[in-house]
């Protein structure tokens, strides 16, 4: 028996001793994996004698879920737009001290003009990724940059779009030069065709494989987030990453606290680090997104800069939307979204 | 009469099921191509990126050191339980006991997941590395329970009674007739204890407090944002750990348990 005693005495301390080495202020920060450059985590480390702790989440909702349950500690988050609005409209976050902020004025004015929280009362834009097309230049003749590209026959069954309801209706809506935000029934129901035409010249829609599908030569052109396509690229040369004429969705990732958070202070430092330009720059160019500071942009070397993946042309992206929370006309998307998957 | 090859057909499907992805995985970790859309030849790039990634090797201890505590926990906690259920069979208090056992197999994870969440937050308890212990320790005492329930239904109590007429007392009948003769199910309910406290995620997911990322959500997280390659250049790892460790036991089982034997 006492063995069996001794056995739950030091499992007990091996499971206690872990909470220890609190004498360093730490920030927690919540967030998804490889979201920033590990060399600038020390760099901060080592200016502000803290320490940071990383902890991360796979999906916004599930974020939102445990969050919502009850459980606190974290100072630092990322949550994708949309589930901002969310949780500021359920009271879980602070309002940011400007003041303590001198790098928020960096942020790219432009950028803010189409952002859900233009006055970055509650959050600031951390990083931004476009939803576009990527095509293989050798195969694919007389490209054009516009969603009609999904009308080619030519391409029949060597097309993918992203499964999807907000992406692909949303492409479609843009195509017809609609908001993608749109919740009127007639717009809806004109993009719904739009994309059941589209469906006809589809491999299919898919989320994940199409990068693969692409990188090995299997799809020719496919609808798919920047930051992926960028990764692909590296891997095969032929692939060209292109925005619509009309338009497309950005998504945007930003730097909140909650309200339970304990070292506000340390956060609104660390949020302010990230906008300083070369920090900003050099994340950019280690994570592939762009993090949307004016002042970091010359900073930013030619080849992100030329980069449609990443940086779009001023034109175009004043015709991009981010994706605002729906509310209660979600039910109506979800209707037509339906009956494009059950189409023929 | 002529063997029917169904049965070597079916065998042969099954094993491909089995092992083919497991396969696929291990042969991706060394390739040099990211999507493994093909093969772009041999490289160890993988794992030696792997070896710098320092939050990794962090989920990877506190996944490490979940896993061997409540291992150990969840054994004395289960074996007791399994002890009492099958001493006292009949009674309405252990039918009872044995509902509640039986209820955490179940119960869905996320129902889990949530309620020891608000649990812990009701209760004021700081999540962390102490709440998901709490949390596997919850759902793999019924599994050790069972598992040695079911060791215990071919136990012949003649043994432990022919042990104490010959003078044997409590302590030893229990450290020299009992733990031997229960050994494979103490074994194969500690391996099912720790692998599913190494897998869990759900319920992981949501009791986990800050600077307590275990290894499968620092993984779920990776497949949205990061690389998968490292994942495929981590589980050949594990996987290898894994073979080896339940080769071991099978070799260390074999010579104790029977003698050196067969």
């Amino acid at each position: 028996m006492k063995a069996k005693i001794a056995i739950l005495a030091a499992v007990a301390a091996l499971t206690f001793a872990c909470g220890g080495k609190k004498d360093k202020a730490t920030l927690h920060v919540y967030t998804w994996a490889d979201y920033v450059k590990p060399e600038l985590v020390s760099r901060f480390e080592a200016e502000n004698a803290c320490r940071i702790v990383i902890d991360t989440f796979d999906s916004n909702e599930a974020m939102y879920a445990k969050l919502k349950a009850g459980a606190t500690g974290y100072d630092l988050i990322t949550p994708t737009s949309y589930m901002v609005s969310l949780l500021h409209g359920q009271g879980m976050l602070q309002p940011l001290d400007k003041a303590l902020l001198p790098n928020a004025a960096r942020v790219d004015p432009d950028y803010l003009a189409i952002a859900i929280d233009k006055a970055m009362d509650h959050s600031v834009p951390y990083m931004i990724t476009n939803t576009g097309i990527a095509y293989l230049a050798s195969k694919v003749a007389d490209f054009e940059p516009t969603w009609g590209m999904f009308d080619r026959a030519d391409l029949k069954g060597r097309m993918v779009m992203l499964n999807d309801m907000r992406e692909t209706i949303g492409a479609a809506l843009k195509f017809l030069g609609c908001s993608l935000n749109s919740t009127n029934p007639e717009e809806l129901e004109k993009a719904k065709a739009v994309v059941i035409r589209w469906k006809k010249n589809l491999a299919k829609f898919e989320n994940e494989q199409y990068k693969t599908g692409i990188a090995s030569g299997e799809f020719l052109l496919v609808h798919g987030y920047s930051g992926d396509i960028l990764q692909v690229q590296a891997e095969n040369g032929d692939i060209v990453f292109a925005m619509p004429r009309e338009g497309g969705a950005i998504s945007c990732d930003d730097l909140v606290i909650p309200a339970t958070a304990k070292d506000v202070k340390l956060a609104h430092a660390f949020i302010n680090f990230l906008h300083d330009p070369r920090v900003a720059a050099e994340n950019t160019e280690f994570i592939q997104y762009l993090c949307p500071n004016k002042d970091a942009y010359p900073l930013l070397s030619e080849k992100i800069r030329s980069n449609p993946g990443v940086f779009l042309a001023p034109e175009i992206r004043a015709k991009c939307e981010i994706f605002a929370d729906l509310g209660d006309k979600n039910a109506l998307w979800v209707a037509v979204w339906d009956e494009i998957k059950a189409a023929k | 009469m002529r063997r029917s090859r169904l049965p070597f057909a079916v065998l042969a499907f099954v094993l491909v099921f089995f092992y083919l992805p497991i396969l696929i995985l291990v042969v991706n970790s060394f390739n040099a191509s990211r999507f493994g859309s093909g093969w772009q030849g041999f490289s160890l790039r993988w794992y030696v990126r792997l070896f710098q990634e320092a939050e990794i090797w962090q989920a990877a201890r506190n996944t490490l050191v979940i896993a061997v505590s409540v291992t150990l926990v969840s054994l004395v906690l289960g074996t007791t339980a399994a002890l009492a259920l099958h001493r006292f069979a009949k009674t309405r208090l252990q039918r009872l006991h044995y509902t509640f056992i039986y209820t955490p197999l179940v119960v869905p994870e996320i129902l889990m997941g949530i309620s020891l969440l608000m649990a812990f937050v009701s209760a004021g308890v700081p999540l962390g590395l102490t709440t998901i212990f709490l949390a596997h320790v919850t759902f793999c005492v019924s599994y050790v329970a069972l598992v040695v329930l079911g060791r215990l239904q071919d136990f012949d109590d003649a043994v432990v009674e022919a042990a104490q007429d010959l003078g044997a007392d409590w302590w030893t009948t229990a450290r020299r007739v009992l733990l031997p003769m229960l050994a494979p199910g103490l074994a194969a309910g500690a391996l099912l204890a720790f692998t599913l406290s190494v897998d869990d995620f759900v319920i992981t997911f949501f009791v986990a407090g800050p600077g307590a990322t275990t290894l499968p959500i620092r993984i779920y997280s990776m497949i949205k944002h990061g690389a998968t390659p490292l994942i495929n250049a981590l589980s050949t790892l594990l996987l290898t750990l894994t073979f080896l460790t339940v080769g071991a036991s099978q070799r260390l089982s074999k010579n104790k348990l029977f003698g050196g034997g067969s």
